[in-house]
């Protein structure tokens, strides 16, 4: 018998759609108002049924409260395939001018932005594409505080949504204790996850190949760890 | 708003057949319908029978295509498309697929892959049901060129022959020569070709000589001329007519003539280097001009490659180059030396008997000598006449051969009946080891002297290996011994040393395994052919192979051949010394797909040969 008692199942089922119901009452009327009137799935809704949304957001920095969302790609999928139909990508002009070293890593420039419109003119767009979805980021919490942060400022409320996390779901199925494992802990890198599904490389850093790159991920960790017939609520955060 | 991957568009353009048609606008609209599916290995994607509405494209990892047997028919790769032989076919697929490694799929909808298939010729023209299909497409797109290499003779054709009958005078024949303004007439008896006529015969054989004109042409005509058949490629003919120093020669079908070819009709056509390269040869007198002809010759060779030649019209024009050299070479040294004291046959080993020689080849060759021959007293004629031979061809670009199978070694310069002993000896009491160095015997051709010597030489072979089937056990499975280069078939395993360490070698690991597969069926057959593309025929008439398999073999020696080919006008272009080391960075995704089919086929037939001539153990 082991020493160690295995985690007891979760008492509370962590429910969004009721969630959302609370929200849609509180929040000031407008198009988040009704992102949150169209409600959510039910939390018992299978893996293999929910409708999925791959997100990854550029910014000018890793701090929310002082930098800014610049790009936003999202490409649908389900359990089994990725839609390329279907992907969106938008450009955010940045009230602040851009730092210079983040140009280089996303390559997009100030004068591609300076045509960009700002983030206010783009969000309601964005709030009706992520309705009903679940999102797939790959690092849930840089996406949640930069979109959460971004509303606050907009509409003066916050906005939530339910997440697969595909670097949360990669350490669940390889972290290893100190005591299994040997060395170094594995990387959970978007790029080292991709790379343990043997799936092709790409060129990082724009916001919608990143998507890409988390919805191949998620198939490949669906087709490897989790169950597709499971309830969506096993897996959401 | 939807937007484009640029990401898939970007990969899709890199491999065929979309790289073809990369600038179609239409692509993008495509790549927003794609969907990507993820399969872990051993999944089902296809199962036999099902009904497929997509065009699938493997992103990464590797598929397998299996029979409704579920026997291993090939298997896929990255870059590489499948699905679409049930699509052309309604949708129904015959074969299954499953993943062989964790793979990324792009699946594209049936609708774009049969629109595009519609509207675009480079498209469609990848897409074939079957391997050999393609194979033959391949070779088709490259012979597309209406070179005199690559066509045949009755193409050169412009009307039908015009002849008289036998018993007309020479009067008569010129007026007709004039009316259908033709410089030659065939001579016939009842429908019978028996002669031909010629501006230069009239001249020559009639006017100078004062002949009277009611001297019947019988008189003054060329009797049983050279003719050929009309299946013939256009280029033998030239060779033929250079070789013989003849202008006209007649065509045949079935027996009968169809048309003269001239060589106006050539000059025409086309001036060829090759083909005066020959005529030069015969001209030359010193080996310092010979060596300067036989430096041409690599120019002569890029010329054929970017005249679309094939392979066959390649390997017959390098050999006849060789072939011309032997002989020129012979002339002389019987100038230098004097007459042969007894008849002898200056026989061609290998490449140049099989009439597949290309650039950069060594010597192999050997001496039949009369059975009267006697060393005291002709040794020493031999000795010399065939020393200055072999070093002067050395001089001439065809180098010293490396394991000494040469007419300047003793023991390869033999009378008819030892010769007869030795191959009895190899084929009645056959040694795996000593077997492999001599394969090469067994594709020996008479290319000067005394033909006979050679041909009765070659049917003692024939009967020999014939009757003894624990020989060609032995051949089989030394034609075993080089294995194409592919590595459980995901990639091309390199095999070079040192600065040819990204390469491997296409005549050891592809060209050279056919040869020996087919040489092993041909002596079973008793065929009396040389040239493997013959000797497939033969073996296939024999019916030694399953339908179709005879004709597999042929399609994978022209596809490694033409590679090996156009790697060697690479290298001669970039400067370097051309050899058969290729890099396969260096190959088209198309080539690579052709040369991994021929490969395929070539590993097959070995493995039908290992059993076909298993024998008997004991």
């Amino acid at each position: 018998m082991s020493f160690f008692k295995k985690k007891p199942p979760a008492t509370k089922v962590q429910d969004w759609q009721s969630m959302f119901a609370e929200w849609a009452e509180e929040a000031p009327e407008g198009p988040l108002k009704r992102y949150y009137q169209a409600g959510m799935i039910s939390p018992n809704t299978k893996l293999e049924d929910t409708p999925l949304l791959a997100l990854d957001l550029e910014t000018t920095g890793l701090d929310s409260s002082k930098d800014e969302i610049i790009s936003l790609g999202l490409i649908p999928l389900s359990s089994k395939t990725i839609r390329c139909k279907g992907a969106q990508y938008w450009m955010a002009k940045p009230e602040n001018l851009l730092h210079a070293e983040s140009v280089t890593i996303h390559e997009i420039t100030d004068a591609e932005l300076e045509q960009a419109p700002p983030l206010e003119a783009i969000l309601d767009e964005i709030l009706i594409a992520l309705t009903k979805q679940v999102v797939v980021v790959h690092c849930v919490s840089i996406e949640r505080q930069f979109l959460l942060e971004a509303a606050m400022k907009i509409y003066g409320y916050p906005l939530y949504f339910p997440v697969l996390d595909t670097m949360g779901i990669e350490y669940q199925a390889i972290h290893k204790p100190w005591w299994q494992r040997f060395g170094k802990q594995p990387s959970l890198r978007l790029d080292a996850c991709r790379q343990r599904y043997r799936l092709p490389r790409y060129k990082a850093h724009h916001a919608l190949t990143d998507a890409l790159s988390s919805a191949e991920l998620l198939q490949a960790q669906i087709a490897y760890h989790l169950d597709p017939a499971a309830d969506i609520s096993d897996y959401w955060v | 708003m939807d937007v484009e991957l640029t990401e898939i568009h970007e990969i899709l353009c890199q491999h065929a057949p979309f790289n073809e048609i990369a600038d179609d606008p239409q692509l993008h609209d495509m790549v927003r319908d794609i969907e990507i599916q993820y399969l872990r290995e051993h999944e089902d994607i296809i199962a036999p029978g099902s009904l497929n509405q997509t065009l699938f494209f493997i992103r990464s990892g590797a598929i397998e295509v299996l029979s409704k047997e579920g026997k291993l028919i090939r298997r896929m790769n990255e870059g590489e498309l499948f699905g679409y032989a049930s699509l052309l076919r309604g949708g129904k697929s015959s074969q299954s697929m499953r993943t062989m490694e964790d793979s990324l799929l792009y699946r594209i909808p049936a609708r774009w892959f049969l629109k595009l298939y519609e509207e675009n010729d480079n498209f469609s023209d990848f897409f074939e049901l079957e391997r050999d299909v393609r194979l033959r497409v391949a070779m088709d797109s490259q012979n597309s060129d209406i070179s005199l290499m690559t066509c045949p003779v009755v193409s050169l054709l412009r009307r039908r022959p015009i002849s008289i009958q036998m018993d007309s005078d020479i009067r008569m024949a010129a007026q007709s020569m004039s009316e259908h303004r033709v410089s030659s007439l065939l001579i016939t008896d009842n429908d019978e070709l028996i002669g031909i006529l010629t501006d230069r015969d009239l001249r020559t054989r009639a006017v100078a000589q004062g002949l009277d004109y009611d001297t019947p042409v019988s008189a003054i005509m060329t009797r049983d001329p050279i003719v050929m058949d009309s299946h013939d490629y256009a280029s033998e003919a030239v060779l033929k007519m250079m070789e013989r120093n003849v202008h006209h020669i007649p065509i045949m079908k079935n027996g009968r003539p169809i048309g003269v070819v001239s060589t106006g009709d050539i000059v025409q056509k086309e001036s060829h280097g090759s083909i005066y390269l020959i005529s030069d040869i015969f001209k030359q007198n010193s080996i310092e001009s010979l060596r300067a002809i036989s430096q041409k010759m690599t120019h002569t060779f890029t010329q054929l490659v970017v005249a679309d030649a094939n392979t066959q019209m390649i390997g017959n024009a390098m050999s006849h180059i060789g072939t011309a050299f032997v002989k020129r070479l012979l002339q002389l040294a019987e100038e230098k030396f004097g007459p042969a004291p007894v008849p002898y046959c200056f026989i061609a080993l290998g490449s140049q008997a099989r009439e597949e020689q290309t650039i950069s080849t060594d010597q192999d060759n050997a001496l039949i000598l009369s059975d009267k021959y006697n060393e005291e007293i002709h040794g020493e004629y031999f000795e010399a006449l065939s020393q200055w031979v072999c070093q002067n061809l050395d001089q001439c670009g065809y180098t010293l051969c490396t394991g000494d199978i040469m007419a300047s070694n003793t023991r390869w310069r033999q009378p008819l009946s030892v010769w007869k002993e030795n191959f009895s000896d190899w084929i009645q009491k056959p040694k795996a080891e000593a077997l492999l160095r001599l394969s090469i015997f067994f594709d020996l051709r008479g290319i000067y002297g005394d033909k006979t010597l050679a041909k009765r030489l070659n049917q003692h072979i024939r009967k020999e290996a014939k009757e003894h089937s624990g020989f060609l056990t032995f051949m089989a499975r030394n034609a075993n011994q080089r294995k194409p280069p592919l590595g459980f078939f995901r990639q091309f395993v390199l095999d070079g040393e040192g600065k040819q360490s990204r390469t491997f070698n296409l005549k050891e690991r592809g060209i050279a395994p056919i040869i020996d597969i087919v040489r092993v069926h041909a002596l079973a057959c008793g065929s009396d052919k040389l040239n493997t593309l013959e000797r497939i025929e033969d073996i296939e008439a024999a019916g030694l192979l399953p339908d179709g398999r005879a004709k597999d073999l042929a399609l994978a020696l022209e596809m490694i051949g033409m590679v090996r080919i156009k790697n060697q006008k690479d290298q001669i272009e970039a400067g370097e010394q051309p050899n058969n080391h290729v890099n396969p960075e260096n190959l088209s995704s198309f080539e690579k797909r052709h040369l991994r089919d021929a490969f395929n086929i070539v590993t097959r037939q070995q493995e039908f040969i290992k059993f076909r001539y298993a024998g008997k153990r004991s």
